[in-house]
């Protein structure tokens, strides 16, 4: 996996990952006996956020990283150079996200501007193993790329079979 | 005897505002004359010289933090890319040793503002900054980016 291109990309996602999740339980401070993620509370005053952290590999993928004292949000973004990957994306990001409630920590609706976004909060860091947590997504990442480009082959190739065999009736 | 309005205006009154043990942003006062950021001609000079890691040390020294004026702050960042980009893959290691602990942090703060606006190529080569000044700061220079108030 070394000689991976995909490497740097990932271990800078890795290492940003292991210091915003130094995260606990943190009650909200606006309602009486409530618990959210601070980082969803769309609040100017809330003090409790961290400054958003972009990594990017090109103009057309990047990584962001937002962090709060309870939760951190992870958003996405893959790379899609033409229409056949946004529309294999989008499907695919449509499969994931309606079994989110499976993935626990995949957010429903990736923020905007990003294909896929998490939301972790302080409980999964208590029942997940933290350092397993950031291998997972750092897999996730790794394999989706590969995932979609393979998707794509088989697309072409699809389509190319279908091709061919409405032309041999035109023979 | 209160009058009973149908009102409910007084509802919406914020009555936290009136709280003495609110938080509130320490009031830095202008300590040391405002920033005014790295010398534009002074880097150039070096970089035209070829000590681009003297040219380095002066732009991440003179960094404006602390400085509220985002239009200083984006040429502090524009002159900390080039500088940055200028580098030579070979010649980052070398750079992130000659710097101390402080200034490895400003760095990695810069090297995340460069993140924010990707250009050709230009990502890759901050993906090796971030590396190196990794293995020199640690986790503790990328929390700090996270958590410092003075911004990049």
């Amino acid at each position: 996996m070394a000689a991976n291109p995909l490497q740097p990309y990932l271990n800078a996602i890795r290492r940003t990952l292991e210091a915003a999740l130094c995260i606990r339980n943190f009650p909200s401070e606006d309602v009486e006996r409530h618990n959210k993620p601070e980082i969803e509370v769309q609040d100017s005053t809330n003090n409790l956020i961290g400054k958003p952290l972009i990594i990017s590999r090109s103009p057309l993928e990047r990584t962001l990283i937002e962090s709060s004292i309870n939760s951190v949000r992870i958003s996405v973004k893959i790379k899609q150079v033409d229409d056949v990957d946004a529309v294999i994306t989008k499907m695919y990001m449509r499969f994931l996200t309606q079994r989110a409630d499976q993935f626990r920590i995949l957010r429903r609706k990736p923020i905007e501007g990003y294909t896929i976004s998490f939301l972790i909060t302080s409980i999964h860091c208590e029942e997940m193993i933290l350092s397993k947590l950031i291998d997972w997504i750092i897999q996730f990442m790794y394999d989706i790329d590969k995932e979609l480009s393979d998707m794509k082959i088989t697309l072409s190739k699809r389509a190319r079979v279908v091709a061919e065999e409405y032309m041999k009736q035109l023979l | 005897m209160a009058k009973n309005t149908s009102s409910s205006a007084f509802r919406k009154i914020d009555v936290d505002q009136y709280n003495e043990d609110n938080y509130r942003e320490e009031e830095q006062a202008e300590l040391q004359s405002a920033p005014v950021g790295p010398d534009e001609a002074e880097i150039t000079a070096l970089m035209n010289q070829g000590r681009h890691i003297d040219a380095l040390k002066t732009v991440l020294r003179n960094a404006p933090l602390g400085s509220k004026n985002q239009q200083i702050k984006d040429n502090a960042l524009n002159l900390t890319l080039r500088v940055l980009l200028a580098i030579k893959a070979s010649q980052i290691e070398e750079a992130v040793g000659a710097l101390d602990r402080d200034l490895v942090d400003v760095l990695m703060k810069y090297v995340y503002r460069g993140f924010e606006s990707p250009s050709e190529g230009s990502s890759g080569h901050l993906l090796l900054w971030h590396e190196k000044a990794y293995v020199v700061g640690g986790v503790g220079s990328i929390m700090r980016v996270l958590s410092d108030t003075k911004r990049a």
